[in-house]
């Protein structure tokens, strides 16, 4: 019982506010004022009824509670506004209709004056011609409706208002803007109330044919009424499509126009009506397959009009959603074009079909062979590529294009890669033939994904720049600035060498291969016949980011770093590439491949070129990579299955040799320091471990040998004196003595700093003599 | 109910335009700020509206064959309002535009749209458009006058009053009144006129003896084949302009229109806003709806107080039974020469009597004339100094047996020097004739002097005219293709 009474409630107030006066028109306020309250009052009614109840109530408060006027005070308004209505005559007519909108108002918003108040003014106004006049009599209907006019009113009304549409002594904008009216007409019992457009219930097919379009309207009158045709017969009688019909030789008749010749304003608005013929009936399929072969036989006459074409398939695809009509369109347009004999081409011609095709190609459901043949065709039997030009060139490069993004690339991946080389070699163009080429590259080489991500970027940077002819691409310049690298304002990546640890791998067990003594020398020194062996020395660095980077630099992509070398002393090293840097992620280990000359210490200058997350790319300077003397030192190169003894063997005959070498090139040396209280075996395996041939525990012996590519070796015997540790140092280049010298004291002044922080004893150092370099 | 800016702008074809006269108003400039909030868009500097609104009206750039921003299909054109894109800094769109081309002549004015601008409120719910339209259609008569064309120096001493005229009727950007033509030139005396109230249209008195003047001219069109299967159309319409000297501040006049028994209604009738009354009868035929054959015809009577200057009582259409004139053309293409069968018949109901009347034969697509061997039963063929077009001048009257011929073959000589017209290929042709019959009507309509009743104390002398002027009077080629001219017959 509750919830009919509710739901009896939700109708009536539905009702009610959807059109207040109507609703009362059939019982008075008071009596439904009386209603609501005694509801609301009800226990029995639920708080959602309640609720609809009271939201009426606030809605409308003067409708339904009209503030306490007094008789006398109702009378003495009426009165004024009669008198006010009655003299308006005085006032101009634009005044009198700004009156008349403002005693709309009044009326409408003060319950005790009727509308009926009005009602000696109406035949005066809907004979008028008067425009301001009869659109406050519209804005009357719109508040008033059926309390104010009756259905003879209205539909008198419509009726006047579409014999005023067409009148011969109206002007122009005066007529255009009653049809605006007769779409928007308050319609006394409306359909849809959502103020937007649509054909009043009135204006039946019969009524509306005064409006029928004819070729001697003029452009805006023509397109006005087509549409407003259309849409009566769009709801009329489905089976009777005569009036489509009428509306569909009418655009023909605009087509036979155009195809003689017409101007360019008769040429737009025939596209203007075929696409707003197309919006009304693109499910209707007789008219539609119609319409495509007169614009195909149209284009085929007149292919200058290839803009017009492309325009109304991109807006009928914005449109027209689900219709299959554009690609039907376009499928039926690359035919007849693929299918003309050479004959009749023209340069000028062959451009336009160009336009289309170019088009065609941006649709996945075509399949695009005959295209890439009818082009192939053409650049070869004609002399296109001779005379064609840059714009023509590009014209082809742009279909060529729209293929290479075609979802059905693969199919005809023969046909372009023949046509992009054809153009490489014989289009007489020179930027024509780079462009062809890097096509013909980009085709080749890239994966479809990375070939749509490199051409898709083009058109997205929108219209605002238009720069067509100094960007080939897809006639915008998003691409260039794609593939444009910027430069970095700061440095973004730095290197940071990797600190080894010195613990090696303890020589593993095994089989270690024994050689004989004189043999030693002779095998060490073959291995040095096999090319590059030993010549390279890898420094290995973490490649990361600087602090404080804008969050675009923070993803990177394929970086790769250059260096280049600051003298000679070194082979050029190779370009690092790293696939991609994320700042929370643990820092790449980069290995750099150094091939000195010479061992020296040197410098790199370090520069890389990355991409960011958005797809730019950008150059940064690094910092400079020092390569320190220590750095080039390796371990002696021999193999790891070479036993302690045959190392010591060699070593000793290293030694030997370089001793009794002749003097050019090799040298002796001698260093001292002095141990303090540090252990000097404990200093050995710190700095000297992977290099360090044997080791006398008992007598404090060691021998040391670094090698240096490309094939130069220092050699130290390490031997602890009585007050000094005395370091013998042989090598095979005596230019390497100075770095030998630093490298060492670098080492011990280690070991005096610490003992100055720790130990306060007072010392002297023998080594504060420089030592003496004696060269043989 | 104000409108923001205003512009009057000249444009010769291929060229760029200039504003001749613009004028803003500041103070609904902000209310319109203040209106549309966020979505404000300010009107621009002349330099910033002419191009966007040449682009909107397609007169930009006439060399391209297209252009997106000029000629996209989907660009809504179906109500007297334009949508202006406006370039440089802030750019949007400027709505509602709403603009009259006449000629060479653009008038364009901005109303204030007093409602949120999102989503965008429907035309015919904003009051300030058909103040813009009244506004705008008022000073293109006044620029133009009624003949229509006005140019050089006589424009510019009209544009030189365009200020002082627009103080007066549109004051602060709110239209009061529409500029009248000759308001500013003839000064009325001006008199205290007592307890009588006076009307805000009329700024004096007149003095003297009263002199009414009402003529009555009904235009005629004609759309003839000379097939069967296509029925040819014709219809009138006539307005009735009145020119009322009277004294008194609001003088009483009645102007009544009457048919001859069995004539066809007046229908959809329009009156001058000085109509004090109409009767319902008046306004029920309508040319939209066939059904309502209404017995009603006429006595049509106009009570009114007139305005001092002339002004249009009222404006009617009719459906009368016979075109005055039925012709039939026929075209044959004959070894290279055109054979041309011309006859005219003038319906014995329409008076012998005409002030001028020619056919003319235009010929496009074609060569200039050539030979013109051609005979006709009455009047003189003249060819056209640019030999594209015959005129057969049949003068005054038609011979006693009201049917005149003209027969004979043309030829051509060059091709295609002559003017082209795209709906007229091959043999579609026609014979667009002019003509004016004094003191005749075709609807019979007319205005007896005796009818016209004045209340006032001096006798008045009254003159009444009336006349029937051809307009778009067409006789297509029966053996070519004519185009549909009305959706009517074909339904």
């Amino acid at each position: 019982m509750a919830t009919t009474a509710a739901s009896s409630w939700s109708q009536k107030i539905s009702a009610f506010s959807l059109s207040p006066s109507q609703f009362l028109s059939s019982t008075t306020s008071e009596c439904f004022l009386a209603e609501l309250l005694h509801e609301l009052r009800d226990d029995k009614a639920s708080e959602n009824t309640k609720i609809l109840l009271l939201s009426a109530l606030q809605e409308y408060p003067n409708v339904l509670c009209p503030s306490p006027m007094t008789t006398a005070d109702g009378k003495e308004l009426k009165s004024i506004i009669s008198l006010l209505l009655e003299e308006s005559y005085l006032l101009t007519p634009v005044f009198q209709a700004a009156l008349l909108r403002e005693l709309v108002e009044v009326v409408a918003m003060v319950q005790a004056l009727s509308p009926a108040i009005f009602k000696s003014q109406l035949l005066r106004l809907f004979g008028t011609v008067e425009v301001t006049l009869l659109h406050a009599t519209l804005l009357m209907k719109a508040i008033f409706t059926d309390s104010l006019f009756t259905t003879e009113d209205e539909n008198f009304f419509i009726k006047r208002l579409v014999g005023m549409a067409q009148h011969p002594l109206l002007s122009n904008p005066q007529k255009l803007f009653y049809m605006d009216c007769i779409l928007h007409f308050p319609e006394n019992r409306p359909i849809s109330c959502n103020g937007e457009e649509s054909l009043p219930v009135l204006v039946t097919p019969r009524l509306a044919t005064s409006l029928l379009p004819t070729v001697f309207n003029d452009s805006s009158t023509m397109l006005c009424r087509l549409r407003l045709l259309s849409l009566v017969y769009m709801e009329a009688d489905e089976d009777d499509d005569k009036g489509v019909s009428y509306l569909f030789d009418h655009l023909m008749a605009l087509h036979r126009i155009v195809d003689n010749h017409g101007t360019r304003e008769m040429t737009v608005t025939f596209f203007r009506a075929a696409f707003t013929f197309l919006s009304y009936f693109y499910h209707s399929e007789k008219f539609i397959s119609d319409l495509t072969g007169r614009l195909c036989e149209l284009y085929s006459r007149h292919c200058y009009l290839a803009p017009n074409i492309n325009n109304l398939v991109d807006r009928a695809q914005e449109c027209l959603g689900e219709s299959s009509w554009p690609i039907q369109l376009l499928k039926a347009l690359q035919t007849r074009i693929v299918e003309l004999p050479l004959p009749q081409l023209t340069l000028q011609s062959f451009s336009w079909h160009l336009k289309v095709l170019g088009r065609v190609a941006r649709e996945g459901q075509v399949p695009q062979r005959n295209t890439l043949r009818f082009l192939l065709r053409v650049l070869i039997n004609s002399s296109v590529c001779k005379a064609g030009g840059w714009q023509l060139g590009n014209a082809v490069l742009a279909v060529c294009r729209n293929l290479l993004l075609h979802p059905s690339l693969d199919q005809v991946f023969i046909e372009l890669a023949d046509l992009l080389q054809h153009m490489t070699h014989h289009y007489e163009e020179t930027d024509i033939q780079d462009h062809a080429r890097f096509y013909y590259t980009l085709l080749t080489n890239l994966s479809r994904e990375k070939l749509s991500g490199v051409l898709a970027k083009g058109p997205d940077v929108g219209p605002a720049k238009v720069r067509s002819l100094s960007s080939i691409m897809a006639e915008s310049d998003g691409l260039s600035s794609c593939l444009t690298i910027h430069q970095t304002k700061q440095s973004v990546l730095q290197l940071v060498k990797v600190q080894e640890s010195r613990m090696h791998e303890a020589l593993g067990e095994g089989k270690y291969m024994s050689l004989e003594n004189e043999e030693v020398i002779k095998v060490y020194q073959e291995q040095f016949l096999s090319p590059g062996f030993g010549s390279e020395v890898i420094l290995k660095c973490h490649l990361t980011q600087m602090e404080d980077l804008e969050e675009l630099y923070h993803k990177l992509f394929s970086i790769c770093l250059h260096f280049d070398l600051t003298d000679s002393n070194y082979d050029e090293v190779s370009d690092v590439t790293v696939p991609c840097l994320f700042k929370d992620r643990k820092p790449p280990v980069i290995q750099l491949k150094l091939k000195p000359r010479q061992p020296y210490p040197t410098c790199l200058r370090a520069r890389a070129v990355f991409t960011t997350e958005d797809g730019m790319s950008w150059y940064t300077q690094l910092e400079d990579v020092s390569v320190a003397f220590p750095d080039i030192f390796l371990p002696l190169p021999v193999k790891l299955d070479w036993s302690q003894e045959s190392k010591e063997q060699l070593f000793d005959q290293i030694w030997r040799c370089t001793c009794s070498e002749e003097p050019s090139q090799s040298a002796t040396s001698l260093y001292c320091f002095e141990l303090r209280d540090h252990s000097l075996c404990d200093l050995i395996e710190q700095n000297f471990h992977p290099y360090l041939i044997s080791k006398d525990l008992k007598q404090d012996l060691y021998k040391v040998l670094f090698f240096l590519p490309p094939q130069y070796h220092v050699l130290l015997n390490i031997t602890n004196a009585e007050d000094a540790v005395q370091v013998s140092i042989v090598t095979d280049n005596w230019k390497l003595l100075p770095y030998i010298n630093s490298y060492l004291q670098n080492i011990t002044s280690k070991i005096e700093k610490h003992a100055e922080t720790t130990v306060d004893v007072p010392f002297c150092r023998i080594d504060d003599v420089p030592c003496e370099i004696q060269v043989k | 109910m104000s409108i923001r800016a205003l512009w009057i702008i000249t444009h010769e074809k291929g060229q760029s335009g200039t504003v001749r006269f613009s004028k803003r108003y500041p103070t609904v400039e902000r209310r319109a700020k203040s209106l549309a909030g966020l979505q404000y868009v300010a009107v621009p500097e002349d330099s910033g509206i002419l191009h966007p609104l040449l682009t909107e009206l397609g007169l930009t750039d006439p060399d391209k064959p297209f252009s997106i921003s000029r000629d996209d299909c989907s660009r809504p054109q179906r109500s007297p309002a334009l949508e202006l894109h406006l370039e440089g800094r802030g750019g949007g769109a400027l709505w509602p535009v709403l603009a009259i081309v006449q000629g060479g002549l653009i008038l364009a004015c901005v109303p204030l749209v007093e409602a949120p601008p999102e989503p965008r409120p429907p035309l015919p719910s904003l009051a300030s458009v058909s103040q813009g339209l009244s506004l705008l259609a008022g000073l293109q008569s006044f620029l133009c006058g009624a003949g229509g064309k006005l140019e050089g120096e006589a424009l510019a001493s009209r544009l030189a009053l365009l200020p002082s005229v627009l103080v007066q009727v549109c004051p602060l950007g709110t239209p009061l009144d529409t500029p009248q033509v000759g308001s500013s030139a003839t000064a009325m005396t001006y008199s205290p006129v007592g307890a009588q109230k006076q009307p805000a249209w009329k700024s004096g008195l007149h003095r003297g003896r009263a002199v009414v003047s009402v003529s009555l001219s009904e235009m005629v069109r004609s759309m003839q084949y000379g097939s069967r299967n296509r029925q040819d159309l014709w219809d009138v319409y006539g307005s009735v302009t009145c020119k009322c000297e009277v004294e008194g501040v609001l003088p009483n006049v009645t102007v009544t229109l009457s048919l001859p028994p069995n004539g066809s209604p007046l229908q959809d009738i329009l009156v001058h806003p000085c109509v004090t009354s109409l009767d319902a009868s008046i306004l029920t035929a309508s040319s939209v709806d066939e059904s309502d054959g209404s017995a009603f015809s006429g006595p049509y009577k106009f009570p009114f107080s007139p305005p001092p200057e002339p002004f249009r009582l009222c404006s009617y259409t009719s459906q009368v039974p016979v075109p005055p004139i039925l012709g039939l053309y026929q075209l044959k293409e004959e070894e290279g020469q055109l054979k041309v069968t011309v006859s005219l018949k003038l319906h014995e109901s329409v008076r012998n009597s005409f002030e001028y009347c020619e056919a003319h034969l235009p010929f496009f697509n074609r060569g200039q004339l050539g030979n013109v061997d051609m005979k006709v039963s009455s009047g003189q063929l003249e060819v056209s100094r640019e030999k594209t077009l015959l005129v057969w001048v049949l003068g005054q009257k038609f011979p006693k047996s009201r049917e005149v011929t003209l027969g004979g073959t043309v030829s051509f000589v060059g091709q295609l020097t002559g003017p082209v017209d795209p709906l007229c290929t091959g043999l579609t042709a026609y014979i667009k004739l002019y003509f004016r019959v004094p003191d005749l009507t075709l609807s019979g309509c007319s205005v007896d002097q005796h009818s016209v009743q004045i209340y006032s104390t001096a006798k008045p002398r009254i003159t009444t005219s009336r006349e029937l002027v051809s307009a778009e009077y067409y006789i297509w080629n029966s053996t070519g293709d004519a185009p549909v001219s009305s959706g009517h017959m074909m339904l």
